[in-house]
């Protein structure tokens, strides 16, 4: 691992992901593998992946707009040596599978083009706040110009590091180091095993339980929390994920124009509640399918468009009538499997409806799309 | 700007604790639009997808938050109900009152669960109509690539907690028993609609209407409108409630 990475990861250490992210675009000159990258990424943006969860970085402070995250991870540089211990924590279970906001970076990057941001000019130089006076969430001027000349040192490929599992020792200081886990609900049922080998969720520790758990990448954090969280629920039964600003669910004896009605009324008017939030759902459902469709579409048309820019110089596209090109794209054959075309079957009345719905105005949108391609891609 | 009124709208009226966890819509515009009239563009793209991480990370926070909570509770849900179930009968009037406790508890757990499902998918359009205005503004390339990377994030990837409200359903269906219903029971359930999760999800299903609405700048990666044949029974849900809705 060459210093350059080292001081790198050593700045992200203690940051929110965010600022790990303008880290990732900064050092990035070239193509890079996601290897290294991994290597940067502390467990403050550190996302692991097994079989059971995924892990990402938690959030200091829940405020919208993060203000303190930038100068924080800033006054950490100042203070603390460089750590090459922050580095060897990367544990990645598969050595495959880049993570998601690496993959995002490098997206990012890749398509920014001419544009590509000076994050050191960002970081160092003006002060956000003189542009923007009036925006208040803007992040303060850094102080440290060391940070820049860090940034500035290009970092070498590197392979990725052998996995080796993280631990609350290796992180940077306490808060800062509890990178956020997705948990599933088979991992619940390890949680709980634990739990009552160690007879029951009162007696256990979150050392105990995350010892009989055994699943790589656990921390006591982890286990800590989520025990915090079963031991409320246990306790007080439906009640317990609402925060304290929040008022608890109405106890049926507590509605007071209810108390002359008969329980099958209630009954009633629960089940009418079931039937109005299955139609959100339902349409949540559909809306999500028809959202990941159209980027999808959009994503395939700016495909072709660019694979035509190659075989042809960009002029003759525009001379081209809008059916030549509107052939092109809907004969390419290669191209079947992405191509949102059919409707699927099996959908539910109301999906067909939108699904037609949606489909009906693709042909139009595809010639005008031909038109004005060059501008809107 | 009817999204952000809508937006706007429906974080008033979710619950509590949602409540500081949504796009910072109105915001961003307001930056989109001081971008455009900026010259340092690289810098004010950079900065604008600070933001725009910032807002993420903050929707996934939140999101796993409540998808771990949801996890502990649908398994505390069954046992409960295998409990009681599996218990001596202390008596008949007992074992009704907790099934009936436990009837309200499920369908407002089933009904949180899906406001969740509804949390990702308004942010998730915020963040489209976003990086739409931006690439208007700017002329930028940012939307496409961007956008990809949002679709994977956590707080979008909801199979999970859908998974988790179908069970539910499952689990609800055998708790309410099967009866031919009067038309004297509907009406009665319909004034239910009081405070409560009810009042949210019911809420929700009309902001979602309103704002696939039908997009002036229709495009081709617009939704079409949202037709839900049962529009006039849910809208007369929010007439009848006692609180009154704007």
């Amino acid at each position: 691992m060459s210093s350059a990475n080292r001081t790198v990861g050593h700045i992200v250490s203690s940051s929110s992901g965010i600022s790990s992210n303008l880290l990732h675009m900064s050092s990035v000159s070239s193509d890079e593998t996601c290897s290294k990258r991994a290597s940067f990424v502390t467990q403050s943006s550190g996302i692991l992946r097994s079989t059971a969860f995924r892990e990402y970085m938690k959030e200091n402070n829940t405020s919208s707009w993060c203000t303190d995250s930038l100068s924080d991870f800033l006054d950490y540089t100042e203070n603390s040596p460089v750590q090459s211990s922050n580095l060897q924590i990367m544990s990645s279970e598969d050595v495959g599978k880049p993570n998601d906001w690496q993959d995002w970076a490098d997206q990012l990057i890749a398509d920014d083009g001419g544009a590509s941001p000076n994050w050191n000019e960002i970081l160092v130089d003006t002060p956000v706040a003189d542009q923007h006076p009036k925006m208040e969430y803007y992040v303060r001027k850094p102080s440290k110009t060391t940070l820049s000349l860090q940034l500035n040192t290009p970092v070498p490929a590197s392979p990725r590091e052998a996995c080796t599992p993280m631990t609350p020792s290796s992180c940077g200081s306490g808060s800062q180091s509890k990178p956020r886990m997705r948990w599933t609900p088979e991992l619940h049922e390890v949680f709980m095993e634990a739990v009552n080998k160690l007879g029951g969720s009162e007696s256990a520790t979150p050392k105990g339980v995350l010892k009989l758990m055994k699943v790589e990448g656990l921390t006591i954090y982890h286990v800590k929390s989520h025990l915090q969280k079963y031991r409320t629920a246990k306790y007080k039964p439906e009640s317990s994920s609402q925060g304290p600003s929040e008022k608890k669910p109405t106890l049926m004896q507590d509605l007071p124009p209810l108390d002359f009605k008969t329980s099958s009324e209630i009954t009633e008017a629960l089940r009418l509640q079931v039937e109005v939030q299955k139609k959100l759902h339902e349409q949540l459902e559909i809306q999500k399918n028809l959202q990941r469709r159209i980027e999808e579409q959009g994503r395939y048309l700016q495909m072709i468009f660019e694979k035509q820019c190659k075989f042809q110089p960009s002029s003759s596209i525009l001379d081209k009538s809008e059916t030549e090109l509107t052939n092109e794209i809907s004969s390419s054959p290669s191209q079947s499997e992405t191509e949102p075309g059919p409707i699927k079957l099996g959908l539910t009345s109301s999906e067909k409806q939108q699904e037609a719905d949606y489909s009906e105005s693709q042909p139009s949108k595809r010639s005008k799309l031909n038109e004005s391609s060059s501008l809107e891609l | 700007m009817k999204f952000g009124k809508r937006l706007k709208q429906h974080v008033e009226e979710t619950l509590p604790g949602w409540r500081d966890m949504y796009l910072n819509y109105k915001d961003l515009k307001k930056l989109v639009r001081l971008i455009s009239s900026s010259l340092e563009y690289g810098k004010s793209e950079a900065e604008f997808v600070y933001l725009l991480n910032n807002e993420i990370d903050k929707f996934n926070v939140f999101f796993m938050e409540q998808e771990e909570d949801f996890i502990i509770r649908h398994k505390e849900l069954q046992q409960r109900i295998k409990r009681v179930n599996e218990s001596e009968p202390s008596s008949q009037e007992e074992y009704e009152e907790e099934m009936a406790r436990i009837r309200k508890d499920i369908v407002d757990f089933h009904g949180e669960m899906v406001l969740l499902v509804n949390y990702s998918n308004i942010n998730y359009t915020g963040m489209a109509k976003i990086l739409k205005k931006y690439d208007k503004r700017t002329g930028g390339l940012l939307r496409l690539p961007f956008i990809q990377k949002v679709l994977e994030q956590p707080f979008f990837t909801t199979e999970l907690v859908s998974k988790l409200v179908k069970e539910c359903e499952t689990i609800i269906d055998e708790l309410f028993p099967t009866t031919v219903v009067a038309v004297e029971m509907k009406e009665a359930a319909i004034t239910m609609v009081g405070e409560g999760i009810f009042k949210n999800t019911v809420a929700a299903l009309m902001t979602m209407k309103e704002i696939r609405k039908g997009s002036s700048t229709q495009s081709h990666f617009s939704l079409p409108a949202l037709s839900l044949p049962d529009t006039e029974l849910i809208r007369s849900f929010q007439l009848n409630s006692p609180i009154p809705t704007i």
